[in-house]
């Protein structure tokens, strides 16, 4: 980011760095005071009779990939989307980077820094890659209407801003030459990377990725396992994966939440969490 | 004001040899152009369908030709208070409506355009009702109208162009996505109505000062279905389709006016044609370009866009 | 005066639900409004106006013609039309919209063949109105009221106990599923088409005797999208909820308001209805697995 910064103006550069000095301060009084990122207290969430999410709490360290696995219909999903806003929990706490973001709404809690992908990939299909990343930096985009229609200055330097964010992603996940391709013309695998560069796209503090292997051979699997480290490593983000590959979840988190039928079954590292009795039966057994 | 205006442009069309006919469709064309362009931004970008524009266009006219005949208004205030009127109900309106389901709110805006049809027979005195309002003075001579038009390109294709228009289509490809990356759907999607309505208003105020005369059936329902129908056979998701939608449509009556009676049914048929055989429309999700026709016409490599919507 | 408008009101709304519920029928079914479905009404009263008066056929083997009539054109349509937009993957809307196109065609082939002059069967009722309660009633009403009440009873039978309905319900919820379990899917899509043209076709008889005959009679489709959309798109009771609740309304505002504000009124409880209730009366609020 600190390379396209030269192109603006000195009043945008001075502003520019005020918003990095706050970020940095409320980064180091989150390490200082150890919150975690993301923190859930007993939350619940029910849909007509099913418990969809039975008194599920969690806490999330700075760094960390968490990752959150369980049989198909275990809640995990639902999790996600309480976190994101789509669903409000019906009870408990949603608390990231010390603030409540209990039932705020989907596009609040992304500009508040929660970036996410989809089980099913959601991309914009007919729009083109770099479109695609362009948009999720919306929140640059600091310029209004007049401005836009009158191409100011402002409305130039931001949109070149915008596009220089967009390929350097694009430059990191190795998407760069396809930048102008129809983002459903991809390989599945790209789909999935592309997904991932648009999250990232909001300077996200925590990244939520939903099944990212889905779909893939245990080649593309590996591959995507030194993918995300890789992003964890460059950003320095939290991450919060739900998976099933339990080869991805060895290979790749710190600490894992095991759910079944909406309830928190075991906490631990990916070993502990292996030779858990009850994960066992209830889980790894049959496990692909 | 409006004799200076309409002097210029007698004198331009007489240096251009262009008769009266001809700058009547002219003006006809710009009209539904630039409420065809306001659709565009509201189905083809942002994937809403309204069925009540021409509610918008009743208010941008009634509204411009009761300023200017009643309350002696200069017609350029009229005609932006007109569109800005038109703008501001949407947004009301909108505020309400856009949080329900694509087809609620289709039928929503149909709602509304036969309220405000209805409402406007019923108050005689204050619209003239179902005899219609007279007197207008024309100002919408082929110069402004073209003028007008012109300009509500340049902004819509600037506004498409921008964080506007990708939020938009982001919207239109992936609702749940464009939330998760910080867009606030609902705002935009009210920013688009918004838009399309001031539109249709400038469109309404113009048709005024070309008909001089104005009647609540000119903007019934049959005007909402043409401009969507229109819009869908100019293409989804581009500016440039929707001009020549827009054209295709005011010009062909013209063109094959000893088949008038039959025109409607033509219409029918192209509709029902075009979407069985062609969805995307003439340009979908293309813009007209250049470079590509030049390309095609050397036979070099086309780039060709037929995508399923 | 109250009793006359009830009445009225009924029977109006029972033709509106005779579309509103093959509406409804066909919106479970496919996800969309099909905008023609007035027109399958107009084409049915047309049918039997040429085979009554032109043909000279007696008056019920007309009416049960055009009935036949109206189904034939929504099966047509749904064969020819809809079944190809469905196939090119295309989004909802423009079915609606080649609907749209179908509704011109169909109004302008009308217009052409029949003119703009009203028709009425040659038919008429010995009784036309009976006194009961010191009220002079309608007997066309009350035909019009009985008969749709006995085919609505029919037709929710027919979807609750009948195999035929329990297919149309399953493909209503998930048509990939239903298709796996052994479901019919393109028949049971093409039969409904059949039922709602055919209930259509009544309601554009009913409508025809009552008022008069002409090209666009069709309009009636847009109070029975109306009537569907305040009971809930893809509900049956709903819509003949729906359907009743909008004509008691119309036909008391026009009598005791103003009959000129008669489409505001419907309109403005369509919108109030839908900002209180949004998903209409008996509507379900189907939400995206994100």
């Amino acid at each position: 980011m600190s390379d396209v910064i030269h192109n603006l103006s000195m009043e945008e550069k001075i502003s520019e760095l005020e918003g990095k000095i706050d970020y940095l301060e409320a980064k180091v009084h989150a390490l200082e005071s150890k919150n975690p990122v993301l923190e859930m207290q007993h939350v619940e969430k029910h849909f007509g009779g099913v418990h969809a999410i039975d008194n599920f709490s969690v806490k999330i360290e700075q760094g960390q990939i968490h990752g959150l696995i369980g049989p198909n219909g275990a809640g995990k999903t639902t999790i996600f989307n309480n976190i994101t806003g789509i669903y409000a929990p019906d009870s408990g706490k949603i608390i990231f980077m010390g603030e409540d973001i209990t039932g705020s709404s989907p596009h609040r809690v992304a500009q508040l820094g929660i970036g996410r992908t989809f089980q099913n990939i959601r991309l914009f299909s007919n729009l083109s890659v770099l479109e695609n990343v362009v948009i999720a930096s919306g929140m640059d985009a600091t310029y209004n209407l007049p401005q836009a229609i009158f191409h100011s200055e402002k409305y130039k330097k931001r949109e070149k801003m915008l596009n220089d964010k967009a390929m350097n992603l694009l430059e990191i996940v190795g998407l760069q030459d396809k930048a102008n391709e129809r983002a459903n013309s991809l390989p599945y695998g790209h789909q999935r990377k592309l997904e991932i560069a648009r999250a990232m796209a909001l300077d996200p503090k925590l990244l939520l990725l939903d099944e990212p292997a889905a779909g893939m051979n245990a080649d593309e699997s590996l591959e995507l396992v030194d993918f995300v480290r890789q992003i964890r490593d460059h950003f320095k983000i939290t991450i919060l994966m739900i998976e099933h590959h339990m080869d991805v979840v060895s290979n790749l988190c710190d600490y894992c939440t095991v759910l079944n039928f909406g309830k928190t079954l075991a906490v631990g590292t990916p070993t502990e969490v292996k030779n858990n009795p009850d994960v066992i039966r209830a889980y790894l057994g049959g496990n692909e | 004001m409006i004799e200076a205006f309409n002097n210029i442009n007698n004198a331009v069309c007489g240096f251009l040899h262009i008769n009266p006919y001809i700058q009547g469709v002219v003006v006809l064309v710009c009209i539904n152009v630039i409420a065809i362009l306001g659709m565009a931004v509201l189905t083809g970008f942002t994937r809403l369908f309204s069925f009540g524009n021409a509610g918008f266009m009743a208010i941008g006219a009634y509204c411009a030709a009761i300023l200017i005949v009643r309350h002696n208004f200069n017609f350029l205030i009229a005609m932006v208070i007109g569109a800005a009127l038109a703008g501001f109900v949407a947004f009301l309106l909108g505020s309400l409506t856009l949080k329900l389901k694509g087809d609620y709110f289709l039928i929503t805006c149909l709602g509304f355009g036969e309220c405000v049809r209805v409402l406007l027979n019923y108050f005689k005195k204050f619209s003239g009702g179902s005899a219609g309002f007279p007197g207008i003075p024309s100002y919408s001579s082929m110069l402004f109208s073209v003028i007008c038009a012109i300009l509500a390109f340049f902004i819509a294709w600037r506004f498409i162009h921008s964080k506007y228009g990708r939020n938009l289509t982001s919207i239109r490809e992936n609702e749940v996505a464009a939330e998760a990356v910080g867009i606030n759907a609902f705002r935009y999607k009210r920013l688009s109505f918004t838009f399309s309505a001031v539109y249709a208003g400038w469109a309404g105020a113009l048709y005024a000062g070309y008909m001089m005369y104005v009647v609540p059936t000119n903007f019934a329902l049959n005007k909402s279905i043409e401009l969507i129908t229109t819009t869908v056979i100019g293409g989804l998701g581009s500016l440039t389709g929707s001009v020549l939608g827009a054209l295709l449509v005011t010009l062909l009556p013209e063109v094959f006016r000893s088949l008038s009676n039959y025109r409607m049914l033509i219409y029918g048929f192209a509709v029902v044609l075009i979407i069985m055989f062609r969805p995307n429309g003439l340009y979908g999700y293309k813009e007209f370009s250049l470079k590509r026709l030049i390309n095609r016409l050397k036979g070099g490599k086309a780039k060709t866009g037929k995508e399923a919507a | 005066m109250f009793l006359q408008q009830l009445i009225t009101g009924i029977s109006i709304g029972g033709i509106y639900a005779l579309l509103a519920t093959g509406y409804s029928l066909i919106y479970s079914l496919l996800d969309f409004s099909n905008w023609a479905h007035g027109e399958f009404a107009m084409l049915g009263a047309y049918f039997a106006i040429v085979f009554a008066n032109m043909v000279g056929l007696p008056f019920m083997l007309a009416a049960l013609l055009g009935v036949c009539g109206g189904a034939l054109i929504s099966f047509l349509c749904e064969k020819l039309v809809y079944r190809h937009i469905r196939s090119t993957g295309a989004p909802n809307m423009f079915l609606m919209i080649g609907a749209m196109g179908l509704s011109t065609i169909f109004q302008q082939v009308a217009n052409l063949v029949f003119t703009g002059q009203y028709r009425s069967f040659k038919f008429k009722l010995p009784v036309s109105t009976i006194e009961i309660a010191g009220a002079y009633l309608g007997v066309l009403d009350l035909i019009s009221l009985v008969l749709t009440a006995v085919i609505l009873v029919f037709l929710i039978y027919l979807i609750n106990k009948t195999k035929f309905g329990l297919n149309v319900r399953a493909i209503a919820c998930n048509a990939g599923a239903a298709r796996v379990l052994g479901v019919r899917v393109d028949r049971s899509i093409a039969s409904v088409f059949l039922l709602a043209g055919s209930l259509a076709g009544v309601a554009g008889i009913l409508y025809g005797m009552k008022y008069n005959v002409f090209p666009t009679m069709g309009n009636i489709g847009l109070k029975a999208f109306v009537a569907s959309v305040v009971g809930g798109l893809g509900s049956v009771p709903g819509a003949i909820v729906g359907s009743l609740l909008l004509g008691v309304l119309e036909t008391f505002v026009s009598g005791y308001i103003s009959s000129s504000l008669r489409d505001f009124f419907s309109f403005a409880l369509l919108i109030v209805l839908l900002l209180v209730k949004p998903s209409g009366l008996f509507g379900v609020d189907v939400q995206d697995k994100a």
